[in-house]
Order: C-alpha cells, then structure tokens, then sequence
C-alpha cells in the first residue's frame, strides 16, 4: 500500500513539476525566440543560403599560347563540362591573372607554345592549371573539369596513335582501355555543397537552440533567485529525479516537435535525400533529443544570467559544427579534439543522421552511435541530479544562514 | 577639455566593471584564444592523411597486390580490407570508409588475354575533403593502373621510355593554387574562420556591454558619469572594448601570418589597418542592434542569430555567387563578408590599395549606421523606458 502511495506521490510530483515549466516556457519571450523562431528559421534560411548546392559553369580564362587543334578542342570541352565555363580567352597570363585578381574569373588554364608540338612528336605535354583558392569549390571544379577532359583527350589522342600505327578497333580499344572503370558516387552525386552542410547543420540546430532556450530560463531563475534546481518544498530536499524528469519532460516534448520538422518536414520541403525510414529516424531523434536535454540542463549549471549564454557560449556553434566531421574527416581529427567531441551528443547525432537519411543506412548499422547516445543520457542524467543536489545544499545552507 | 575628462571619467568606469565581472574578459579574451587554438590545432595537418579507402579484392592476383600496394602508398589513402561487397557497402553508408574499390575476379587473367577487367568504385560524397579526396586519389590510381599495363605492352614491342611516357599519358596538367599553393585546408578556413569568431565576440561583447546599463538601470548613472553627455558617455564606454579588439584582432593577425607562416602575398600591415577599421565596423553593427532594440535580451538573441549567420554569408565555403539571387544582396550587410574580400586580394593578389579600397569603404559604411540610432539610444539611456525583463 505504502509503494502504491510512492509511485503515486512521485507521479503527480513530476506531472506538477513538467506542466510547471512548460508554463514558464511559454510564458517567456526570449526562450520562444530561441525555440521557435531560431529552431524553425534557421534550417529554412541556410536551405534557402544553400539551396543551388553546387558552383556551375564557374567563369575561367583560357590563355591559348599554342593555338593548335588539340588545344583549342580541349578548350571547346572544358566549356562543355558542368563545372567551368570558359568566360575569357586571354593573349598572355597578365591579362588573365588580371582578371582573375579582379574576380572576374575564377581560375585560369595555360597552353604553353609548345603543347601542339610537343603532342606530334609524341612526347608529354603539360597543359598548366591556375586554381583560385579564396573557395575550395573553385579549386575543386577546376581541378575536376581539367582532369575529365584531360583523361578524355588523352584516351583520343592514344587511339589516334595507335590508329595511324595500322591497329583495329577492338585491339585499341584493348590497349587506350585495359582496364575499364565504373564509377558510383551514390547519396550526393554532384558532391552539392548543401547536401554536406545541410545534413549536420539541421541537427546542431537542435542541439544549440535547446541548450540557448534552455540555459536562457535557467539564467533567468537564477537572477529571479528562484533556482532551476529548487524543488517544491513539499519535498523536503528528496525527489531530485523527480525535478530533473519533470522539467526534461516540458523541453522533451516541445523538441520532439521540433525535431520531427527538422529532421523530416525540412528535408521534404527542400527536396534533401531522404533515404532512411521514418520511423528510424524517430528512433534517433528519441535518443538524441533526451541526450540533449540533460547535456543543456547540466551545462546551463554555469549560467549564472540571463544573457552569458549567449555571450560566452555562442562560438561553441561552429565548433560543434566542425566536431561532426563533416567537413574535416573524423579519422583525421587530432586524438584531444576527437576525444572533446564526444562530449556533444550532436556529433553522434548527425553522423547517425548522416548514414540513415542521406546514406539509407538503417537503425542497426548506427548502434555505435545510438550506443554513445545512450551513454551520454546516462552520463548527463547524473550529472544534472548532481548539479540540482549541490546547488540545493548550497540554496538551502544561504537560505539558513540569512535567516539565522 | 571638459569633454576629455568625462570621457575619462566614463573609461574608468567601465575598466572598473570589466574587472568585477569577468564575463567581459571571458568572453572577448578567454573565447578568442580558445577558437584560436582549436582551429589552428584541429585543421593543423592541412591534408588529411591515409583516409580509409576500401578494397573488395575479389581475384587476389599479383596485380590486384600491387593495386592495393600502390593505393597504400599514397600519402592520402590507406587501404581497408573487406570480404564482400556487402561488409564494403555497410561500411561506406556508415562513413567508416570514403570510398572503396571491387577489383572483379579473374583480374588478373582478363588483363593478360586483353578481356578488359571492370573495376567498380563507389565513392561516400557526403563528407565534402574526405569524399572528394578519396575520389580524386582512386581516380588517379586506377588510370596509373590502366597505365602501366600499356607501359608493359609497349615495352615489350621495343619502344624507348620517352615516348612511352608521350604515349600512355600524353597530357598531364600541371596545376598551380594561387594563395595557398599547398592546397592547405586548414589556412583556407582558418584565415576567415577567426575574424568571424572575432565579429562574432564583438557584436556579442559591445552589445551586453551597452544592453547591461539598460538592464541594470545604471545608464542614468553612466551618463551623470559623462557630464550628461551622450557622446562622452558612447566614447567612454567604446575606447576600452575598441582597444581590446583591436589588440585582439592583430594578435590574431600575427598569429597567423608571423607565427603560423600562412601565405602572404601582400603587407601584413594593410592587414593590421584594416582588422582595425573592420572592428570599427563590427562595433557599428552592435551599436546599431542595441540601439535599434534598447532591450539587452532581445538585442542578445537577434545578435547571435546575425552573427552566426555570417560564417556562411562571408561565402568563403560556399561562394556567394552560387546563392539565389536574393540571398546575394544579404551578404553586403556583414562586415565579415567585406573582410574576406579584402583579404584575398591582399594575402592572395598583393593588390595593395587599389584592389581592395572599396571593401574599405562598405565597412566605413557601417560606420554611419549608430548615428541613425543614437538619439533613440540616448533617450533610452536618459528615461530607462523599456521593459528590463
């Protein structure tokens, strides 16, 4: 009977405790800012930022010094690839470095005097290649665009050869060809730029709003001397689950929400891969907005007011951002970074996120990561009990020595 | 001479608050040298090195050997057995592998008797250096492959080196990176990733700096200080944060280009003018924001939201000409986009003044955007009008 009594106590605790800050949620401007209008703005702002994904048709000047067939028919493809567009064709480098400071072009492609002749005595000709490196994108199209035509024109230029040197087609073809290659990019064929970025920054964006919002309330009670960490009197300094579970629930329940439009209407809306079940993805989002939850409210332990978050905090967006590894490959990170990663749950979450909806990997081929997540809830769970003890015994020891 | 002195009056003041309440250092200082550290540390290889590239070697000949030998040889990759293309693909779609090659069985046979071998290779394009790197690295081996087996054949009907090379690669390209010849990753972001963070600090910093005296109801306080004068009391406040972002942002600057040696193809004292009239401008946009929304919290929330859009409106990652149309004109509106196209055409082209004037003048520009908010500031300074909650 007496069990019945506890579980019953504790239940109408936490409900009393949950609805209590979904009230103070929704009664404070500055956190709905956060929540709803960062939380739902900012996927569709970089979606709009990001929305053409790729550099096309990027302006280059040619610099043609040969002036021969096969440079003006290297030319002519180079023109014809996705990437590059040939904007100017220049009589000698100045003009072209000029126009390549002046940003009118983005990379210039020199045919040396000698590239004709060199090619009819059959020996190897350089075709020279300036990248402007302000965007990697610009050094990257470039270098793609002249390595396709280069291999193409050089598959010609054998088969040509071999032609004149009294050879069939099969037998060339053996020979420009002995080994055949089948490339696959799946999942981002066109190596779009949004699709890279995308696919972490939508769930750093749960996890920042959230500790934001969430640090913002907590720096408010503080300064209002009602501490996050204070319990209902009633309680008599017992029930910290209680406080940590109730209040986790209001935010829970608001970035389920939030979470499922991030992380499924987003992608819809933006025509972003999406390759993972639905219902995998809930999964994930389960395990990664609970992770956050305890991750904001055991770190919101040092705000100490209102507006510090953002102002001490905010750079960690970025960081986080990079910590995902999706731009900088995660085997590459240096051993203490990679190690400092693991304190984010974004970092398991976006990489889980990454597999499933753009790589079509399901819900057991990212159990690492939904493992670290696991461990992460645990770990912060306890932190935060900790963190709401602590700074209970240190309320109630002032509160003692101010009434003594 | 009046105006001096409570312009001093105020300065005193505000270094006395910088020192009783640390989040002014902690965050400008403390936040700076963190991010520094961070990005010069995490990018510091510049390339990544040995990316796992898998290998499905389904004929396990003497060339497929090879094929895998020289594959680990390169300075990029380094090679992940796998037993099938199954336990291969699992291993790309959960990002463990960048990419990965099936090498067909009776390799080895079909090269001898001219059957022409397909080897197949997939490529995980959704983690941007790693994908693309591995795809070029794969690239190039299997058409060294393709290559050599010419070589061998050519060789054997009795033609000399030189023209082998003419014949089996008969254009190669010869390509040169202008500003950062090392195709360096880590100068590339880095250069632009810290005086982000640094407009990031000074819009953060100077807009709780000026929203606290609203906050905590001392602005009437602040202006006594300054003799009543609303621009003392602006000087005053402003000198001190403006000299340590200053010193900051040199500090950076030096960093970069004296300790870390990042290319540099101009003057690093343009470099050092010019950081100071960018966080002259910075401070503008933070004048402007408190003054537009004389509430320190709501003015809070609105600066993180502008500022860390900024990383991405600079278009150094993505190039802002590849932005829709309307997002473009967006772009102008940060002093970090200026920065950056100052900075490549000093530190890429060395144009000196003549190439990069007029980003000077955009971030002058900004300069006159307090002024627009200066009287409704003063007077929310003076009535203390506005919620502090």
């Amino acid at each position: 009977m007496k069990r019945i009594t506890y579980i019953g106590q504790w239940f109408s605790d936490w409900y009393s405790i949950f609805v209590n800050e979904l009230r103070l949620i929704f009664s404070d401007s500055g956190a709905l800012i956060i929540f709803f209008l960062a939380g739902l703005a900012y996927p569709v702002i970089y979606n709009l930022i990001y929305m053409n994904g790729t550099v096309d048709d990027m302006p280059i000047a040619v610099v043609d010094k040969a002036s021969c067939a096969e440079s003006r028919e290297f030319t002519h493809k180079l023109d014809a690839t996705r990437e590059v567009r040939v904007a100017y064709r220049c009589t000698d480098m100045g003009e072209a470095e000029k126009l390549l400071q002046e940003r009118k072009v983005n990379g210039i492609v020199m045919f040396p005097e000698d590239f004709g002749e060199r090619l009819a005595a059959m020996e190897q000709a350089a075709v020279s290649t300036y990248a402007d490196m302000s965007s990697f994108l610009y050094y990257k199209n470039l270098l793609m665009a002249a390595n396709h035509v280069m291999l193409d024109q050089m598959h010609e230029i054998q088969t040509g050869r071999y032609a004149s040197a009294g050879f069939t087609g099969q037998e060339i073809s053996q020979m420009v060809h002995p080994i055949r290659y089948k490339e696959n990019i799946p999942y981002n064929r066109a190596f779009s730029y949004g699709i890279f970025f995308l696919s972490a920054a939508l769930m750093i964006v749960i996890q920042q709003t959230m500790f934001y919002g969430s640090s913002l309330l907590a720096g408010t009670m503080r300064e209002e001397n009602r501490s996050f960490a204070v319990m209902p009197d009633k309680l008599k300094g017992r029930g910290i689950s209680r406080t940590v579970l109730g209040r986790g629930a209001a935010y829970w329940l608001i970035y389920m929400a939030i979470g499922a439009y991030i992380a499924a209407l987003v992608p819809r809306i933006f025509g972003l891969p999406q390759n993972g079940r639905f219902g995998d993805i809930f999964i994930l989002l389960v395990f990664y907005v609970s992770a956050c939850v305890l991750f904001s409210f055991t770190f919101s332990t040092l705000i100490r007011r209102r507006e510090t978050v953002f102002v001490l905090f905010l750079f960690m967006s970025p960081v986080c951002l990079f910590l995902t590894g999706f731009s900088w490959p995660t085997e590459s990170f240096p051993m203490f970074w990679k190690l400092f990663s693991y304190i984010f749950p974004s970092t398991f979450a976006a990489q889980a996120f990454i597999d499933m909806n753009t790589a079509g990997a399901d819900l057991p081929m990212v159990r690492d990561q939904i493992m670290a997540l696991t461990i992460q809830i645990v770990v912060y769970y306890l932190l935060s009990c900790l963190a709401v003890y602590i700074e209970n015994r240190m309320l109630r020891r002032r509160a003692y020595i101010a009434q003594s | 001479m009046k105006f001096w002195h409570n312009v001093y009056k105020v300065i005193a003041r505000e270094l006395r608050l910088m020192r009783q309440r640390p989040v002014y250092l902690l965050a400008s200082v403390a936040v700076m040298a963190f991010c520094s550290v961070f990005f010069l540390t995490f990018l510091g290889d510049g390339i990544p090195q040995d990316l796992a590239i898998g290998i499905v070697d389904n004929d396990d000949s003497s060339v497929s050997r090879e094929f895998i030998r020289q594959l680990d040889a390169t300075q990029l990759g380094k090679t992940v057995r796998f037993g099938s293309y199954t336990q291969a693909r699992e291993a790309l779609q959960t990002g463990r592998i960048n990419a990965f090659c099936v090498l067909p069985e009776n390799m080895y046979d079909d090269l001898l008797s001219y059957r022409q071998p397909t080897v197949t290779f997939y490529v995980n394009s959704l983690y941007f250096v790693g994908g693309a790197l591995a795809y070029k690295d794969v690239l190039t081996m299997v058409n060294l492959t393709s290559g050599a087996v010419q070589r061998e054949f050519l060789r054997a009907r009795g033609m000399d080196e030189a023209s082998i090379m003419g014949q089996i690669q008969p254009i190669v390209i010869d390509s040169h990176q202008i500003g950062n010849t090392t195709t360096n990753y880590g100068v590339y972001l880095t250069n632009v990733l810290l005086p982000g963070v640094l407009e990031m600090i000074i819009i953060l910093v100077t807009v709780y700096s000026l929203g606290a005296e609203l906050k905590y109801g001392t602005s009437r306080h602040l202006l006594e200080k300054a003799g009543g004068s609303m621009l003392a009391a602006m000087a005053g406040k402003l000198i001190p944060y403006t000299l340590l972002f200053t010193f900051l942002g040199i500090s950076c600057d030096l960093l970069l280009y004296h300790w870390m040696h990042f290319p540099m193809a101009g003057s690093v004292w343009n470099i050092f003018a010019v950081t100071f009239v960018y966080v002259l401008s910075c401070e503008a946009v933070a004048v402007f924001l408190i003054g537009t929304l004389p509430v320190l919290r709501d003015a809070i929330s609105v600066s993180a939201i502008y500022s860390v859009l900024g990383f991405s409106l600079a278009g150094f990652t993505f190039p802002v000409e590849a932005m829709p149309p309307y997002v473009q004109g967006l772009a102008a509106l940060f002093p970090l986009r200026h920065y950056y196209l100052f900075y490549v055409q000093e530190a890429y082209f060395a144009s000196g003044f003549s190439g990069w004037y007029m980003q000077v003048v955009y971030m002058l520009l900004f300069m006159f955007l307090p002024f627009t908010v200066y009287r409704r500031l003063y007077r929310a300074y003076s009535l203390q009008n506005y919620p502090k909650k």
